[in-house]
């Protein structure tokens, strides 16, 4: 087996296996109350609220917006659990003491909740079809298929900062729960961002989510691929970013671990 | 040959105390340690609580740099070239955690021969030999978050050898586990024995050391005081007898004045449960009996016996009485 096989098969079983072994959430009732029903009812919460201030307008706004934001929970909660999990399950010095490619490692804990997150916002945008009369006939649902991936990938990007967080402190609960509100508001998933005062859209635009929602609201009023390309491209570079500043702040780690003494203590 | 090569090995630890007034404290662990493990030897390392042995298990696993020195494992440098160091090493540090309790005990070992590189085609074959080999067939769909501690233990060791490592590093393997479970982990390590893999074993099991080590190094305060076989480590208490004598709750005022007799060599205490068992070492075998019982007077005093010193006896002079 040459090394390319080798990495392939690890990112699969790593992918596979950790994802399984240490996403928490991963039993049938805490997945279904944590990935299904408390987004469901945070989108409804806000849908209501906002198309109550609006006069019944923007419903499609508020949808779009808060069914796009519940990638967040698979990037910021799930990604964090993976790659954090093995502080708690005691397996880092084992994780460590082997050859593996770490880049392969890392880049696989996430690869799941692109997925899980994915289907997630499909499960909320069929919601918003069914009962909040969201209407996506004039949407390209392919691109918009496109663009949840994306923005999935980007959240992830920015879980897998946070979990790198999680594995010098065990307190990033709290920092993950603080990043995860913020988005509502600086993602634009209820407050336009062009709305926000100057220094909370420079905030915004160096966030994950913000340009995939905005493409997402693009294609659902019509726009085609190649009007929101530039959207995507910009969205899986913030993504790539926040994920290649992990894998560096991952790296780190280890080697302060070794070089301090810290491995076992964290 | 030698497997491993340990040349003035330093490990100090920098820890920042206070938050104002910041001041570094430094910690001595591992102390210009030196010594060489044969291929296919079975080394041990003995040492109290603190005296350097995880450290030095650390620093040859690749899991901590070492402040001085250097050492080759397998003959390679275990910082400048750590990755050909782990492709031929297995280590199991005490305990159950290390495994991902929510998988399979075969899910665990799939997962880790993939971290290991090994081809998939193998480790489907060598999976079922592991599990078998260390008592845990027909257990492998099971979730190791189901396993009993000594089942996980053993877990660990499939987990080692999954890549069929030259060189394992057993750090209190069998801590924790009952007397059962602890005889079966030592037959699995008589077992690797014999199939001539080069082992570094720590323990606090004196008669576990003596019975599976070819050589043992006594470390304390992360230094090497003493490198020898069991029976030349016993050798330096084989002019000695030990009195075991039975007590409770001698108080420390009395243990003091026993120790302080010109005839006694070392007295170490062990606890058990409300008892204690004061062991004497003594060069006057049974005669110093009746002026240990003397200094005793006033205590209460069950069995009393007098026998050949043992390894933990050469270990208890050679550390002071420390442990």
């Amino acid at each position: 087996m040459n090394t390319i096989n080798k990495n392939l098969y690890l990112f699969w079983q790593g992918t596979m296996l950790s994802y399984r072994a240490l996403f928490a959430w991963l039993r049938p009732v805490t997945y279904m109350a944590s990935k299904i029903l408390m987004p469901l009812a945070q989108m409804f919460f806000f849908v209501f609220l906002g198309s109550y201030a609006s006069n019944g307008k923007n419903v499609d706004f508020y949808v779009i917006g808060n069914a796009i934001q519940i990638t967040s929970v698979s990037g910021i909660f799930g990604v964090t659990m993976s790659v954090g999990g093995d502080r708690d399950a005691g397996t880092l010095p084992y994780l460590f003491g082997t050859p593996s490619n770490r880049f392969i490692i890392f880049f696989g804990r996430a690869f799941m909740h692109i997925i899980d997150g994915a289907i997630g916002v499909v499960i909320a945008l069929t919601w918003g079809v069914l009962l909040m009369g969201l209407d996506l006939s004039h949407t390209n649902l392919s691109a918009l298929g496109l663009t949840i991936l994306v923005t999935t990938f980007s959240t992830c990007g920015l879980g897998l900062l946070m979990g790198c967080l999680s594995l010098l402190t065990a307190n990033v609960m709290f920092v993950n729960n603080f990043v995860y509100f913020s988005l509502l508001i600086f993602s634009g998933a209820n407050v336009e961002v062009t709305a926000l005062p100057a220094w909370m859209q420079f905030v915004s635009n160096i966030l994950p989510l913000t340009r995939g929602i905005a493409a997402s609201r693009a294609l659902a009023a019509g726009a085609s691929f190649s009007d929101i390309s530039p959207l995507l491209v910009s969205e899986m570079g913030i993504g790539l970013i926040y994920g290649l500043l992990g894998y560096f702040l991952f790296s780190w780690f280890e080697t302060q671990a070794k070089q301090k003494g810290t491995l076992e203590t964290v | 040959m030698n497997a491993i090569e340990i040349s003035n090995l330093n490990r100090v630890y920098r820890a920042q105390i206070g938050v104002f007034n910041r001041s570094i404290k430094e910690v001595v662990a591992v102390d210009d340690i030196s010594f060489d493990v044969q291929a296919g030897e079975l080394f041990g390392l003995l040492g109290p609580n603190g005296a350097g042995k995880t450290t030095t298990v650390k620093m040859l696993t690749t899991l901590l740099i070492p402040s001085q020195g250097s050492a080759r494992v397998a003959g390679f440098d275990v910082v400048k070239q750590a990755n050909e160091v782990r492709r031929r090493i297995g280590f199991i540090f005490g305990g159950e955690r290390g495994l991902y309790w929510r998988l399979s005990g075969d899910d665990n070992l799939r997962y880790f021969a993939s971290l290991y590189g090994v081809d998939p085609a193998v480790s489907k074959k060598r999976i079922p030999y592991l599990m078998e080999l260390v008592g845990l067939q027909g257990r492998g769909n099971e979730r190791v978050g189901g396993y009993s501690r000594g089942m996980k233990q053993r877990l660990h060791v499939a987990r080692t050898l999954l890549h069929d490592p030259d060189i394992l590093f057993l750090d209190e393997p069998t801590i924790g586990l009952d007397p059962v479970g602890a005889r079966e982990f030592r037959n699995v390590i008589l077992n690797l024995q014999s199939q001539k893999k080069t082992i570094l074993l720590t323990t606090h099991y004196m008669f576990e050391a003596d019975a599976l080590s070819d050589r043992i190094a006594i470390i304390n305060k992360g230094r090497v005081i003493a490198l020898d076989t069991p029976s030349g480590l016993k050798g330096h208490v084989s002019d000695l007898s030990v009195v075991e004598l039975e007590t409770f709750g001698t108080p420390e005022s009395v243990l003091e004045k026993l120790r302080s007799l010109p005839f006694v060599d070392a007295l170490s205490v062990e606890d058990r449960e409300q008892k204690q068992m004061l062991l004497v070492q003594t060069k006057r075998g049974a005669e110093a009996v009746p002026d240990v019982m003397a200094a005793l007077d006033g205590q209460r005093i069950g069995r009393v016996i007098v026998r050949e010193p043992t390894l933990e006896d050469a270990y208890v002079r050679l550390v002071g009485g420390q442990a």
